[in-house]
Order: structure tokens, then C-alpha cells, then sequence
């Protein structure tokens, strides 16, 4: 517990020396407000190009409010995601590779205290990042399209919090059993694409499957997620998130190893 | 749309563009070995907007 | 009273062997230089007793109260920290409390030499000053063991010298395992050599015995020319070489002692210009051993 706070430390003071703190909200919250923007001016952005011939008729419908959100959530599922995964990619393979992780590898660290206190740092970091992006997202809907109940907003977000916190586990477990940043990445790429594959493809009746956390978020949005399902995802969620600290600590541990000496 | 909607909307981007701008330059600054040329990053951080600073913050500065 | 015990450690990767059956003890306060070519095993046997590497067969046995410092050959470190930072990190996770973790810190940077870089990022270091940096982690938790991959090898002569008398005040209260391929300054702090290649211990002892196994000592006297060198050689029976105006005798149990020649050339009036006592450098001790192996 001790070691937790003071590798937390130095893991914040990481990420706010190397501006992540910074960088990462502010791609979020650029992908918030550019898709409502986007979407608002899109028929003038049409008619100035000048691309329609003569006589057609323009005609798109203007997406509701809670439509909008959906498409914001679509982006942090595609970009968002990447960015995360690029962002932490190296958390543990990255220090193991240039060697810096060495001089603590020597002392008696508690591999899970490391590994945790990176999983929380780099979880806070998304957190906070997804969030303000959500509201900034959210403000600009409501200034183009029309209100949506705060409360149903907030549901939304804790619901999508569940899962950016298990990706950040498969991430960082990534980044545990890698030999570098870039295979990490690859790891949590395929298994991110998988899930939400096999989720889509064969899932239709697996209500408890934390493939479907983001969809039940926005389920909020236009009533309310089926409970046993969304909690029952959810529980599983946080029992996979338990396994995966168990399998990142094992796999940090096994692999020091591998540090440049 | 109206001119109070443009307003409400424009600010906040002002905003965020102006904090990562700023943040973007102090560091760029105190930066002894930008990855490239200073003045190349100062005219992508001012010029390019909110886009600029964080290209900069990802490439443009080594790891302190 | 052993603090390590090392027993048959072996290293193989596939059928490559890094390290084969080493064995030896590093006694309590004593420091014991690991010397030997590149890729002899040295960083190797190094990371097997830092516990970073897993040997494939082999013990070792450390004592129950050991608290170890390690240097890398080329430590690395995290940019973004500054030198304070760093140390006060490492001494924590090392188990010292907070408060003293930031007293140690300041005390072991300004032991090293590196008191007006305390608050710097460890980035902007130079090669030396990252060094120093390496060694102050190494000992800021005050370790009873010390193991040292190449300490002084990157350093200047200057930097070597100063390195070399903090390692040696250290002394004292720690065990240091070093390893180097610098055999002057080996000679200087070492209770123990041990030489190693091919990942094999070829030799190892104190360096008295070692010296006294390989380097064939002799008494050396300066002629003024090669002929009264020759005249000399001529009346005395012992064991000896002429070179030019040299006279080289072994120093053996059959040999003559340094007193019995100092006598015999006072009372026999020679014309020599001096009289040395030549022992072979530690260097040429190791080629020798390494070449005969």
C-alpha cells in the first residue's frame, strides 16, 4: 500500500511532465465538440463546396440530441480508444525496453503496487479525459440540437466509465507481457476489435457481456438499459478487470527479467 | 442562427485554444532540443489551431 | 562470515552457455573484484545476484539481513525526474522512511559529487554526472551489499580517481562485488580477484596469491655495460637472464633473497647503477591467465 502512493507519485509527475495531463482531455474534448459542430453546419459546408447539381433536392434530417451523443460516443469508441492505447502503450514495456525500469526492478518493489499505480494513473488520465469530453460534447449538442436531462448524460458517462476502465486493465496487461510499445499496442488493438467482434457477431443473447457496456450507456439516453443485464456486464467487467491486475502483476513480475541491464 | 448561440459556442474553443497555445509555447521556450527547428513548432502551435499544441506536445518535445 | 554464497550458478540461454558453474563467497566487508573480458558473464553473473535474472542451475545464498545496492554498466534513467526525486524514490521502495529517504538523498548527492544538481531533471545530465547518479542510487538506501557492473569504466581519469576513493571509503561498511576490465584500479580495492571467461571462473584469490602463482617476481640490477653484466653472471651460480646490461634472477625458493644480493654487491664492488624488485602488473598477470587457458 505504501509503495502504491509513492510509484502513484511518480507516475502522476510522469504525466504531468510529459504533458499527457494536458494533451489527452484536449483530444477528447475536440472530438466532443467537433462532431456536433460538424454535424450542425454540414448543409452549409455542402452548399458552399457547391457540389450539388442543379435541382437536387438537399434534404438531411437533423439528428435528435441524444442521436448526436451516440455519434460522440462512436468516436471515443474508434479514435478516442486509439489514443488511449497510444497514449499508454509503453506504460510498462516502454520503461522495461529503454531500461529505466532496472533501478527499480533491483529493489524490493511490490510488482502489483507498480502495476496497479500505473492502471490508476493512466485511468484517471482517461477518465477525467472522456468525461470532459462527453460534457463538452454535451454542451455543444444542447447549444445546436436541443436539451437532453443532465441526469441521463451522467448515467451514460458512469456506465461508458466501466468499460474505459477495463480497457485500461487489457492495456496495460498488453503492455505487461510485450516485448515493446508497439507490440503492446498491436495486443490491445486485436483484443479490443475481438471483443466487440465476437460481441456483435455471436452476442445478440449475451445480456452479461461487457461487450455491450458502451451500448448499454446509451441506452440511458432513451429510457433505461435492461438492470440484470446492464448490472450483470457490469460485475463481470469488474471481475475481469480483478483478473487482469492478478495477470499484469504476474506477467510485470516474470518479465523483469527481460529489463535492459 | 442567432448571434448569442455563435457566441456561446465560439467561446469555450477560444478558450481551449488559447490554454493549450499558451501551455504549448512556455514549454516550447524552456524546451532545450525541441524535435525540430523552434520556430517551425512556434508558427505550428500559434497557426494551427487547437490541433497545433497537441501535435506539439505528442512529436515536437522529447521525453523532459 | 559469508554474506553470499554463490554455488555451481549457471546461465544458459538454449545451448548458449552466459555462465558456467560459477562458484564462490564474498565475504563480509571484504570487496571482491570480478574481472574479465567482454562477454565473460560478468554483467550476467551480476543480474543473476541482483535478482533479476533467474540462474538455469545453481544456488546462491545470501544472509538473512541483506539489503542490496546494484549499478547497472549504463543505468537509465526516467528524464522527467530530478536527481533529488530519483534517489528519494529509489531509497523508499528500498524501505527507508520518508523523512530520511529525502535526508539520505540530499547527503548521498552531495557524497557523489552532485550537490548543485539536486533539483535538475535528470535529462539534461552529462554521461559523468548520470554515473554519479547511478552510483548515489546504489547506496542512497545505505545497502550492506554493493554490486558494481563496470563503475568506472565510462569515466575519465579524473572522474575514476574521484569514484574510486568514495567506492574505497565505503568500504568499510559494505561488501562490494565489482566488475571491470580497468586492472590498475582492481589492484587498488580488492581482497579478492576473480577472473573470468568464457562465462568459466578461471582463477580466483586473494591478489597476494595470485600474484604469487602467476608473476614469477625478480630481482633486477642495472650494470653500466653488458660486459661487466656478463662478468657478473659469470661468477655466481644462481638462476638468471642477461639482457643488454640487465641481469634478471627469478625470485624462488632456490634463488637468492634481495638482502643476499644487496650483500654480495656491496662487498664485490660491481659497477651497477641500481638494484629493482620487479613484479608483473596485475594486466599481465590476467593475459597471462587468459591466454593459458
Amino acid at each position: 500500500m505504501k509503495q502504491f502512493f509513492m510509484l502513484l507519485k511518480k507516475e502522476q509527475l510522469e504525466n504531468i511532465r510529459n504533458y499527457k495531463i494536458y494533451w489527452i482531455p484536449a483530444i477528447f474534448i475536440l472530438l466532443g465538440i467537433l462532431e456536433p459542430t460538424t454535424n450542425y453546419f454540414l448543409p452549409q459546408i455542402i452548399e458552399s463546396s457547391g457540389g450539388l447539381p442543379e435541382g437536387a433536392v438537399l434534404e438531411i434530417p437533423t439528428p435528435t440530441p441524444e442521436q448526436m451523443l451516440a455519434a460522440i460516443v462512436e468516436q471515443f469508441q474508434t479514435i478516442g480508444i486509439a489514443v488511449l492505447i497510444l497514449a499508454y502503450m509503453g506504460t510498462i514495456a516502454g520503461e522495461r525496453k529503454s531500461g529505466t525500469a532496472t533501478l527499480l526492478y533491483v529493489r524490493p518493489l511490490s510488482f502489483r503496487a507498480y502495476f496497479l499505480s500505473k492502471w490508476t494513473m493512466a485511468s484517471v488520465i482517461s477518465l477525467v479525459s472522456v468525461w470532459l469530453g462527453f460534457l463538452a460534447g454535451y454542451y455543444y449538442t444542447y447549444l445546436f440540437f436541443g436539451e437532453v436531462e443532465l441526469i441521463k448524460v451522467l448515467q451514460m458517462m458512469g456506465t461508458y466509465s466501466v468499460w474505459v476502465l477495463f480497457i485500461m486493465a487489457l492495456l496495460l496487461v498488453a503492455s505487461a507481457i510485450s516485448p515493446n510499445s508497439g507490440f503492446a499496442a498491436a495486443i490491445a488493438f486485436s483484443t479490443y476489435l475481438l471483443i466487440q467482434l465476437t460481441d456483435g457477431l455471436f452476442g445478440l443473447n449475451w445480456t452479461f457481456s461487457p461487450g455491450k457496456i458502451p451500448q448499454y450507456g446509451l441506452e440511458w439516453l432513451i429510457g433505461a438499459p435492461d438492470s440484470s443485464g446492464l448490472w450483470g456486464a457490469i460485475g463481470i467487467a469488474v471481475l475481469l478487470i480483478l483478473l487482469l491486475f492478478a495477470i499484469g502483476s504476474w506477467a510485470a513480475q516474470r518479465n523483469k527479467a527481460k529489463t535492459k541491464v | 442562427m442567432d448571434q448569442t448561440t455563435m457566441i456561446m459556442a465560439l467561446v469555450p474553443i477560444i478558450i481551449i485554444q488559447l490554454a493549450l497555445m499558451i501551455f504549448a509555447l512556455v514549454d516550447l521556450v524552456k524546451n532545450p532540443s525541441p524535435n525540430g527547428p523552434k520556430w517551425m513548432w512556434g508558427i505550428i502551435i500559434v497557426v494551427i489551431n487547437i490541433l497545433g499544441p497537441i501535435l506539439y506536445f505528442v512529436i515536437g518535445r522529447k521525453n523532459y | 562470515m559469508n554474506i553470499v554464497e554463490v554455488e555451481n550458478l549457471t546461465k544458459r540461454y538454449g545451448a548458449e552457455s552466459a555462465v558456467e558453474d560459477l562458484s564462490f563467497v564474498l565475504e563480509k566487508g571484504t570487496a571482491t573484484a570480478l574481472i574479465g573480458p567482454n562477454g565473460a558473464g560478468k554483467t550476467t553473473s551480476l543480474s543473476m545476484l541482483a535478482n533479476l535474472l533467474s540462474p538455469t542451475s545453481g544456488k546462491i545464498t545470501m544472509e538473512k539481513d541483506v539489503s542490496l545496492g546494484f549499478l547497472p554498466q549504463y543505468p537509465q534513467f526516467f528524464p522527467w525526474l530530478t536527481a533529488v526525486e530519483f534517489t528519494e524514490l529509489a531509497a523508499k521502495i528500498s524501505g527507508v522512511e520518508t523523512k530520511q529517504a529525502r535526508l539520505q538523498s540530499i547527503q548521498t548527492l552531495e557524497f557523489v559529487g552532485l550537490e548543485s544538481s539536486l533539483h535538475k531533471k535528470i535529462g539534461s545530465f552529462s554521461g559523468g554526472m548520470k554515473q554519479r547518479l547511478g552510483l548515489a542510487q546504489a547506496i542512497v538506501h545505505r545497502p550492506n551489499l554493493l554490486l558494481l557492473d563496470e563503475p568506472i569504466s565510462a569515466l575519465d581519469p579524473t572522474g575514476r580517481r574521484e569514484i574510486m576513493n568514495l567506492l574505497k571509503s565505503l568500504q568499510q561498511d559494505t561488501t562490494i562485488l565489482y566488475s571491470t576490465h580497468i586492472l590498475n584500479d582492481a589492484e587498488e580495492m580488492t581482497d579478492q580477484l576473480l577472473f573470468m571467461k568464457d562465462g568459466r571462473l578461471i582463477e580466483q584469490g586473494s591478489l597476494k596469491e595470485v600474484k604469487k602463482k602467476h608473476a614469477n617476481p625478480y630481482i633486477q640490477i642495472k650494470f653500466r655495460n653488458h660486459t661487466s653484466a656478463l662478468e657478473f653472471v659469470g661468477s655466481h651460480t644462481w638462476k638468471c637472464e642477461v639482457e643488454e646490461n640487465l641481469v634478471l634472477i627469478p625470485v624462488s625458493n632456490s634463488g637468492p633473497t634481495m638482502q643476499q644480493v644487496l650483500h654480495i654487491l656491496s662487498t664485490e664492488k660491481q659497477d651497477i647503477i641500481g638494484v629493482e624488485f620487479q613484479d608483473a602488473s596485475l594486466e599481465e598477470i590476467f593475459l597471462k591467465v587468459v591466454a593459458a587457458k
